[in-house]
Order: C-alpha cells, then sequence, then structure tokens
C-alpha cells in the first residue's frame, strides 16, 4: 500500500530539522576538523591545502631533531595519561561526595529538597572563571588554607597546593560536583523508599541495605553523573590553566597550544579527534560493564 | 506473644503535633490471626510500623516473647512485614526476592535454595522464579511479598492491607490462601485491613480502632453481636440505634424500657453507665416484623427487595428510622405494604447496650 511509503515520507520530512541541526552543528565541523588534520600547517597559522599525515604522526611520535630517529612523544603521551588521570581521580571524588550528597537531599521532607539542590546548583550558574579563581584564592600559598595553617602554627611553610595536580582534580571536582549530585538525586527522588524499609525488615544491615538496594536502583543515575563529569573533565581547558599554571597541561590545553602559539592547526585537529577517540573508548568500555547487570528504570 | 501496652505516638512537636496512637494496649497470641480494622487515618499503619521498628514509639512498651524490642533496629526484629505496596526489589527476580532476607542472615546458599523453592512451591508461583518482579501480575507480586516475608520464618508477620489492590475474585482466593498459609506455618499474623467483612471473615481476634485508639477487642462474633460502642455497631454492618432507658445491670443483663413504655433485658456493656438514658444497638436481621403492639410500634416507609433478603424501612412512633431485614422464602407474596401500621419485636439479650 503507498499509505506506507507515505508515511515513511512523512516521518522523514518530520525527522529533516533534527537532521539538518544534527548535520551542521554536529557532522559539519567534525568533517572539517577531521580533513584539516591531513593537511600541512601554514605558516602564521591556517592550512595549507596540502595532504599529510604529519600531524597523526606528531601525535604520539617524535623525530630526534639531531639523529632523525623515531620515538613516542613522551610530552604529549604524559599529557594524555594525565589527562585521563585527573578526570578519573575527579570523577570518583565526585562519586564519593556527590552520592552521599544526593541521598541526604533525597531524604529531607519534600518542601526542603528543592532548596538543598538550588545550593548545589547556584555555584554552578556562577561564570567558570570566577569559580576557578575563588578555589586559587583558598588554596594558593598566600590563601585561606595556608594562612590559617601558617597562622596557627601547624606548619612553618605554606603548603604548596597550587599549580599541582591536586588543584586541578580539586578545580574540576568542584566545578563539575553538580553534575554528578543531579543524576542521581533524580534517580533518587524516583526510588520507592519503602524499599528500603523493606530491606532494613529483611535483616539487611544498613551497609547491606545501601550495597543491595540503594546502589543497584541508582545506578543509571550514578552512570550518568559519570559520563557527564569524566568528559568535560577529559576536555577542561580553563581549571587546569588556572591552577595547574603553565606545567600540569591537559589535553584542552595542548589543543589549544597548536591552534594559538603553536600555529599548527592540523596537530590540533588531530588532538582534537584523539581526545573524542578516548572519550569514546572510555564511554563505551563503562557503559559495557555498568550494564551487565540488569538495571531498571532504563 | 506480642505485649503492647501504653503506647503512643505524636508526630512533629509544637502546633503541629499530631497523636496518631493514644494509649494502646493489647496482648497478641501467638499463632493468632490478629486484625487492626478502622477507619482511614486511625493509626492502623503507625501500630504496625511501631511494631516492625519503622515508628519509635513517644512512650509505651513492646515485648515479643518477653523481649523488649523497642530498642531494636527493625533488622533485629523477629519480625517481617508485607507491604501495602509489596515493595519488591525491581532488580531481583521472583527468587532472588524470596531469598533476600535469608542471604541477609547469612544462611548457607544450599539452605536458601531449598527454603526458595519450598516458598515458591507454597504461593504456587514456582513456574515465574526467574522472572523480574516488574514483569508479573498484582496478584503474582502479593504472593511473592508474602513468600519473601514467610521466608525466614519469623516469629510474626505483619500485613498492611495486603489485598487492597487486587480484585474482588483474586482477593476472595488470596483470603483463603493467606488463611491457609497462617495454618499451616503457625506464625503469628498481624494483619490490617478497613474492609470490615474481610476482617469477619479472616480473623480470630479483631482490634477495632478509631482516633488513634483501640475501641474493642473481640472475636469476629463478639465484636457484630456485641458491639461495646456506637462507632464500632455503625462501623461493622448495619445497625439501629434506639434510646432507652437504663434501669439496672446485672452481670451480662440489663433491664431497659424502650420510649414505647415497654420492657426487656438487653446485654450489659463493660465500662457502662447503669441507669439512666442509653443507647442500644439491634441488627436488622435480629428483629422481625409483627402486628402493632409490640416493642416498637411505627409506619412502614419503604420495602427494599434484595433477592436473598427484603429490607423494611420503618418510621418508628419516637420518629427515627430503624431497619428490619427478614431472609426471603420462595414464592412468598408480601403481606406487608407501604403506609402499614406495623411493629417491631426482638428476643430478650438481642439488643446492645453500648458505652457512652
Ligand atoms: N510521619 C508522619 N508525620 C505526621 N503525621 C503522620 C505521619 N504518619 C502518619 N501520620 C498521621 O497519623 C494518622 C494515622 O496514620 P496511619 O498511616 O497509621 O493511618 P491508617 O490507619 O493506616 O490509615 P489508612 O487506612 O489510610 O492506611 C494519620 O492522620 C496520618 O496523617
Ligand atoms: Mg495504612
Amino acid at each position: 500500500m503507498s499509505s506506507e511509503t507515505q508515511s515513511s515520507r512523512n516521518r522523514w520530512l518530520l525527522l529533516s530539522p533534527a537532521l539538518a541541526i544534527l548535520t551542521l552543528a554536529a557532522a559539519g565541523p567534525l568533517l572539517i576538523v577531521v580533513v584539516y588534520s591531513f593537511l600541512t600547517p601554514g605558516d602564521y597559522g591556517g592550512v595549507i591545502w596540502q595532504f599529510s599525515t604529519d600531524a597523526w604522526f606528531n601525535v604520539v611520535a617524535e623525530r630526534d631533531f639531531f639523529d632523525e630517529t623515531i620515538g613516542l612523544s613522551d610530552a604529549h603521551l604524559s599529557i594524555f595519561w594525565r589527562s585521563v588521570r585527573l578526570s578519573l581521580l575527579t570523577t570518583i571524588v565526585a562519586f564519593l561526595v556527590g552520592f552521599p550528597t544526593a541521598y541526604f537531599i533525597a531524604t529531607r521532607p519534600e518542601n526542603q529538597r528543592n532548596i538543598w539542590m538550588l545550593l548545589i546548583m547556584v555555584p554552578f550558574w556562577t561564570n567558570l572563571l570566577i569559580r576557578t579563581f575563588a578555589v586559587m584564592e583558598i588554596i594558593r600559598n598566600e590563601g585561606v588554607i595556608n594562612s590559617v595553617l601558617v597562622g596557627v602554627g601547624l606548619v612553618d611553610q605554606p603548603i604548596q597546593m597550587l599549580f599541582t595536580d591536586f588543584a586541578v582534580t580539586l578545580g574540576m571536582f568542584y566545578v563539575y560536583l553538580p553534575l554528578m549530585v543531579l543524576p542521581i538525586y533524580a534517580s533518587m527522588e524516583r526510588m520507592d523508599f519503602s524499599l528500603v524499609e523493606a530491606a532494613f525488615d529483611l535483616y539487611a544491615t544498613r551497609w547491606r541495605v545501601l550495597r543491595k538496594v540503594i546502589f543497584p536502583i541508582v545506578k543509571p543515575g550514578v552512570v550518568a553523573g559519570s559520563i557527564l563529569v569524566f568528559i568535560p573533565s577529559l576536555g577542561a581547558y580553563v581549571t587546569p590553566r588556572v591552577l595547574g599554571g603553565g606545567k600540569n597541561l591537559m589535553m584542552g590545553n595542548l589543543i589549544e597550544l597548536q591552534f594559538g602559539q603553536g600555529r599548527n592547526w592540523p596537530l590540533g585537529a588531530a588532538l582534537s579527534i584523539t581526545l573524542l577517540a578516548i572519550v569514546m573508548v572510555a564511554l563505551i568500555f563503562y557503559v559495557r560493564s555498568a550494564g551487565t547487570e540488569e538495571t531498571p528504570h532504563g | 506473644m506480642i505485649e503492647i501496652s501504653g503506647l503512643t505516638k505524636t508526630f512533629g512537636s509544637g502546633d503541629s503535633a499530631f497523636t496518631a496512637l493514644k494509649d494502646v494496649t493489647v496482648t497478641i497470641e501467638e499463632n493468632e490471626f490478629f486484625t487492626l480494622l478502622g477507619p482511614s487515618g486511625c493509626g492502623k499503619t503507625t501500630l504496625l510500623r511501631s511494631i516492625a521498628g519503622f515508628v519509635d514509639p513517644t512512650t509505651g512498651s513492646l515485648t515479643i516473647n518477653g523481649d523488649d524490642i523497642l530498642s531494636k533496629a527493625p533488622f533485629d526484629r523477629p519480625v517481617n512485614t508485607v507491604f501495602q505496596s509489596y515493595a519488591l526489589f525491581p532488580h531481583m527476580t521472583v527468587s532472588e526476592n524470596i531469598g533476600f532476607g535469608l542471604e541477609m542472615q547469612n544462611r548457607p546458599k544450599s539452605e536458601v535454595q531449598s527454603i526458595v523453592q519450598e516458598m515458591l512451591e507454597l504461593v504456587q508461583m514456582t513456574a515465574l522464579a526467574d522472572r523480574m518482579t516488574s514483569q508479573i501480575s498484582g496478584g503474582q507480586q502479593q504472593r511473592v511479598a508474602l513468600a519473601r516475608a514467610l521466608a525466614p520464618k519469623p516469629k510474626v508477620l505483619l500485613l498492611d492491607e495486603p489485598l487492597s489492590a487486587l480484585d474482588f475474585k483474586l482477593r476472595k482466593e488470596m483470603q483463603i490462601e493467606l488463611k491457609r498459609l497462617q495454618h499451616e506455618t503457625g506464625i503469628t499474623f498481624v494483619f490490617v485491613t478497613h474492609d470490615q467483612e474481610e476482617a469477619l471473615t479472616m480473623s480470630d481476634r479483631i482490634a477495632v480502632m478509631n482516633g488513634g485508639r483501640i475501641l474493642q477487642i473481640g472475636g469476629p462474633r463478639e465484636i457484630y453481636d456485641h458491639p461495646a460502642e456506637r462507632f464500632v455497631a455503625d462501623f461493622i454492618g448495619d445497625t439501629n440505634f434506639v434510646s432507652a432507658d437504663l434501669q439496672s445491670v446485672e452481670g451480662e443483663a440489663a433491664e431497659i424500657v424502650l420510649p414505647s413504655g415497654k420492657a426487656i433485658q438487653a446485654r450489659s456493656v463493660t465500662g457502662g453507665a447503669t441507669s439512666g438514658k442509653v443507647t442500644i444497638a439491634v441488627r436488622p436481621e435480629h428483629a422481625t416484623l409483627t402486628a402493632p403492639g409490640a416493642l416498637i410500634d411505627g409506619t412502614l416507609q419503604n420495602i427494599v427487595y434484595f433477592g436473598t433478603d427484603t429490607h423494611y424501612h420503618i418510621e418508628t412512633d419516637a420518629n427515627s428510622t430503624f431497619v428490619i431485614r427478614r431472609q426471603n422464602q420462595p414464592d412468598a407474596a408480601e403481606s406487608q405494604k407501604i403506609g402499614d401500621k406495623v411493629g417491631i419485636s426482638f428476643n430478650p439479650g438481642v439488643a446492645q447496650v453500648l458505652r457512652d
């Protein structure tokens, strides 16, 4: 019957605005980046339209300046590794803090929950730079913590916290914490708390109630929260730049460097795609392992 | 044996304070099917949750077999609950749900398995053992909830309106099944319902509650035939209320004089007045329609045919309504008609004097 082809044509017609936006906003730019990564850098930035795989070669390897031998690019690899490591750490810390926070809010009386959520969200609506500088103000050598520590006499010298991996992790944790709390809270609020009572009633201790009932049920929220924290951490730019100083670069900074001072757009493009690939691999790996057990609520 | 004494629960404080349980005292015997019956909001769930450990009573004591359990956490009490909403774990299969309590008690795997198997058979759910609980019907969920609570063989099983979500037919089936289970397991059941028929058919004893208090405790017959208070008489079944003059009380026998001037023996109530104006209750099926000049006279207002029985609505000479229910005989012709002068009579001891 033609009505079937008619309806399928209608479906495409209805989908077309969404498809157009997807093409223009996602696929198009991505394609440009891919194309750029195979071109030759221009002397003052930009690209020369000449095919080259140098950029991809330079992502992980480098040619020795003097004897032309080829070795792994330690600088890049260590930056990749730091990005992954600090992002993982940020995600774990955000979970350890975010889960109890979400639980606390979800167990408040209904009319108080929105106020608590608001308190969690307020920093999120504040400018990223301002929040990052606030963290800096707290942990720098003449900052709040060190002033107190030195003032009280607990330490003679200020503890160097700023411009370390610790500072970067702390900053990212602070900035992305709401992204962890929000989805966990959402699935926890949906959870039927009589399940918790049922578990208590059936001789489960508090810890086992948490592990056997609450956690499995809110797991979709934990998965979502972890993804929401991990991905932007991996690509973070402002936080490592401000709190990590010049030394503790992450992938976002490395990419920015190629488009700016480095004047190597193809390398920047190749690094961007590498970042994307790392995210994809991490996502697939994570969702696979998280999805092996049956999860309710989809 | 559960001994509850002077149990009071006040929620909140100050202006918003609300006392949901007021001085509740009751003893529930071993292996008893004990029912809490009362209207919505009377405190049934609060009392049940106090026993389970989810509500911390303000004052009073609560012991099970002599052990004070008020200081114990829910997971340390020898009671299990069948929740009104079932509260089955959505991330577990039927078997895993039933085995949960046993696993939390750290019983060996093989024992858990064999008890789960036994429970599955008991509630006839063996075929669906590996389904997720979201993929079974309401009645099946109910049975899983029951099996889950029964599996650890608690001393006491608390059931909070477990049948309220079921349709009529399934409900009747489950009532019989529950009775059978209670009989087979020998576990004390504390059962909450606001359905009077369910309470009458299933219980060994019933506690009728209202406004946070227990008004009367007794077997189904006693509660029905001899309600102690107007509320109880009204809440369970249909009742006629007649005012009367109490002359004297001797044990269970009370001499009363009706507005018509006729005297008859009624049943006294403990803790009630011994003379003066009282209200008596007479069940519609305990009274008979007679010629005028009976205990109470009046005018027939309405005749309603119900198939199994017929209801006669009578406007008494004292200006109140009295209903008589008479069982129908095959092919009996109606001898009365609306507007007739009629009499109402009942046997001595049928009328129950009410407290207050
Ligand atoms: N946590 C609470 N805080 C304040 N008031 C409460 C709380 N729990 C119950 N109440 C009040 O206590 C009273 C008794 O509640 P309960 O749940 O015991 O009633 P119920 O007899 O089980 O009623 P239903 O048949 O509707 O389930 C109600 O008026 C209820 O509003
Ligand atoms: Mg209730």
